[in-house]
């Protein structure tokens, strides 16, 4: 052990009562600061994992070709590719588009979907519903729907073309259950039946609010189509990667390819907004925390002025003296990071468990928290750089003190 | 004074203070030290002799002058190389003996050991034993020093002084803080470790006793030394 660090420890357990203050600061920092962000990247991750694992991490959907007019004169403020391009609607042969993409190591699967807008009616009650006819195999395979489903049959759905699944607040909405009919009016003006075979809850207010399933085929004709596919939505290995992909598959199939990260965007900075707003909110406890620290070890080098001075008279260079009182600062935001670690643990265990009842953009019958070592590691990093500025100022003013003055007012 | 020197200092100036109160307090003092040499400097206070050893022990740096220890002039060193010199070649003892509270009687002597580093924990442990030994302090080493009485905290701060085996010895007061018996006690310990270690001792002391049982008596006034005596003749010289 180094004499400082020796003497640091020394120091610091002859003064409890200052250890306590300093070390309560930098592990409330740490453990509230892990708390507000697990909670707030809980809702955000419990987003993203549920608007992929239904909408997929990566969708294409209408064609486009080059407007070459627009190339032939290049107005200034016509810089997007919108304004390039024409559109139509429909994937042309999702069929092919499909086994072209397969060969991509980042895709797991992908499950061509026609989707429509329609009006839907069951009993007396009305809604405007989301229509998706999917292929049940490629869709379980690509989609989380299977787990979401909290009601009724998958197999009863595959089973049955003349059958659907809804969205968990739809059928609330429109009061049906398992085995009752729903009426889905096509765009000719006729009501189609349909028996409710699954209901489905995907946990994000927009989807469950408004999605129906169906057979594809069902859906083409209902719909009046000429497309068997309006998008094909992906499964990636890793979704991170998505907009890449979605850049490569729109220049490779000249269809307009979104990531999720840029489909959900607005809702994404939400939650960036809130967890950069609880950070900068924690990170100010941390370093209110690291203010105290200043001042109890600028309050022990006033206290120890003899003793830096004898450890000076003794042959203890500069450098030792402002180790002693960084280490100080050293051993507080260690052993007050790693209870902090432990008492954030315990507050986000905590807080998971506090029930709640969310039915707005989310699902959810708790706080949602999720466990990620990165929240530990950044609170870790913030307490030992806070701790570390309280404690170079003192540190350094008790290495400038000069023995000779302390010594001199002591013996005449 | 003939023979090896310890310790030596030529013509040391110093000024105290700023403007206004800046005071002359050293004014071309010099000294030589010899080992196995007891050497007392007296006066009045405020005359330069805390000043005087501060410069010695490596603490202050004169003004003007020149100290060497061993032969080598220690004007031209930097900051860290002075606390190397000062942990390895000086003792220094103060009169209100600047114990560690925090640690015990055997810590204290141990501290100079550890910046040291040459010995292993357990041998710091051991030498701290027999420097507290034979300050008669075997039976209170982990005592924490400010559980000591006055007198044992002086001796423990001579235990200090010595647990690198230093070649000179500085005391600022160091019967100043204590009885005529503890006094008397801690001086004959002063003088069997400088006789038997072959070290050299400057005291500062207003004790004209300690004073007169020492090698030399060096007298100050004004940041001057005006007269040096050896051991008895002083009256003579005065």
């Amino acid at each position: 052990m180094s004499p400082p660090l020796y003497i640091a420890l020394r120091f610091l357990s002859h003064r409890k009562r200052a250890l306590l203050l300093s070390l309560s600061g930098v592990v409330f920092g740490v453990g509230i600061f892990i708390c507000t962000q697990a909670q707030t990247q809980g809702f955000a991750r419990y987003f993203i994992d549920s608007t992929i694992g239904s909408n997929g991490a990566l969708v294409i959907r209408s064609r486009f070709r080059p407007r070459y007019k627009a190339l032939m004169v290049a107005a200034k403020s016509s810089n997007t590719n919108a304004a390039h391009r024409l559109y139509f609607e429909g994937i042309t042969d999702a069929n092919q588009i499909m086994r072209v993409s397969r060969r991509f190591s980042n895709v797991v699967s992908c499950s061509p979907v026609l989707r429509g807008q329609l009006s839907a009616r069951a009993g007396f009650e009305n809604a405007t519903v989301d229509l998706f006819g999917i292929d049940p195999v490629l869709h379980s395979q690509t989609t989380d729907l299977l787990h979401e489903l909290i009601a009724g049959s998958f197999d009863d759905f595959r089973n049955n073309t003349s059958s659907v699944i809804v969205g968990s607040r739809l059928a609330e909405e429109l009061g049906v259950d398992i085995g009752d009919t729903v009426q889905l009016l096509s765009p000719g003006g006729e009501y189609w039946r349909f028996t409710v075979a699954a209901i489905a809850r995907a946990g994000v207010g927009s989807i469950d609010s408004t999605r129906i399933y169906s057979h594809a085929r069902v859906a083409q004709t209902l719909l009046q189509k000429p497309f068997g596919a309006s998008m094909i939505i992906y499964k990636l290995r890793d979704p991170d990667r998505a907009p890449a992909l979605a850049n490569h598959f729109e220049n490779l199939f000249q269809h307009v390819s979104t990531s999720w990260q840029e489909r959900e965007e607005s809702t994404l900075q939400l939650f960036l907004m809130l967890r950069v707003s609880a950070a900068i909110t924690v990170s100010l406890i941390i370093l209110l925390a690291g203010f105290g620290i200043f001042n109890v070890l600028t309050m022990s080098v006033l206290a120890k002025v003899k003793e830096i001075a004898i450890l000076r008279s003794m042959g203890y260079r500069r450098i030792d003296i402002s180790a002693i009182f960084l280490w100080q600062g050293a051993l507080v935001a260690a052993a007050g990071s790693v209870l902090g670690c432990l008492l954030g643990a315990l507050m986000t265990w905590g807080v998971g468990h506090i029930p709640i009842r969310i039915r707005g953009l989310l699902y959810a019958n708790h706080f949602l928290v999720t466990w990620d070592w990165r929240h530990y590691f950044w609170a870790t990093v913030l307490a030992i750089v806070a701790v570390f500025i309280a404690s170079y100022v003192p540190a350094r003013r008790a290495a400038e003190l000069a023995p000779v003055v302390t010594l001199r007012g002591s013996s005449v | 004074m003939n023979g090896s020197v310890c310790l030596s200092c030529q013509a040391i100036e110093r000024y105290l203070g700023e403007e206004e109160s800046r005071v002359h307090a050293l004014r071309g003092v010099s000294l030589d030290l010899e080992p196995g040499s007891i050497h007392a400097v007296v006066g009045p206070s405020g005359c330069g002799k805390s000043t005087l050893l501060y410069i010695l022990g490596l603490l202050d740096p004169p003004d003007a002058g020149r100290v060497s220890i061993e032969s080598e002039a220690m004007s031209h060193l930097g900051d860290d190389e002075l606390a190397r010199k000062r942990n390895q070649l000086i003792g220094f003892i103060f009169q209100f003996h600047f114990l560690m509270e925090d640690f015990s009687a055997q810590e204290n002597v141990m501290i100079p050991m550890r910046r040291l580093g040459r010995l292993s924990d357990e041998a710091m442990r051991e030498r701290a034993a027999v420097l507290l030994g034979a300050v008669g302090l075997g039976d209170k080493l982990r005592r924490p020093s400010r559980h000591l009485s006055g007198g044992e905290q002086q001796r423990v701060a001579i235990a200090r002084a010595l647990a690198n085996d230093p070649r000179v010895i500085l005391a600022d007061e160091p019967t100043g803080n204590l009885d005529t018996a503890n006094s008397e006690r801690a001086f004959e310990l002063l003088q069997n470790i400088v006789q038997q270690g072959q070290k050299a001792l400057l005291l500062a002391t207003h004790n004209p006793v300690i004073a007169e049982a020492c090698d030399w008596i060096h007298e100050m006034q004004d940041g001057r030394i005006i007269a040096s005596h050896p051991r008895g003749q002083r009256s003579l010289g005065a």
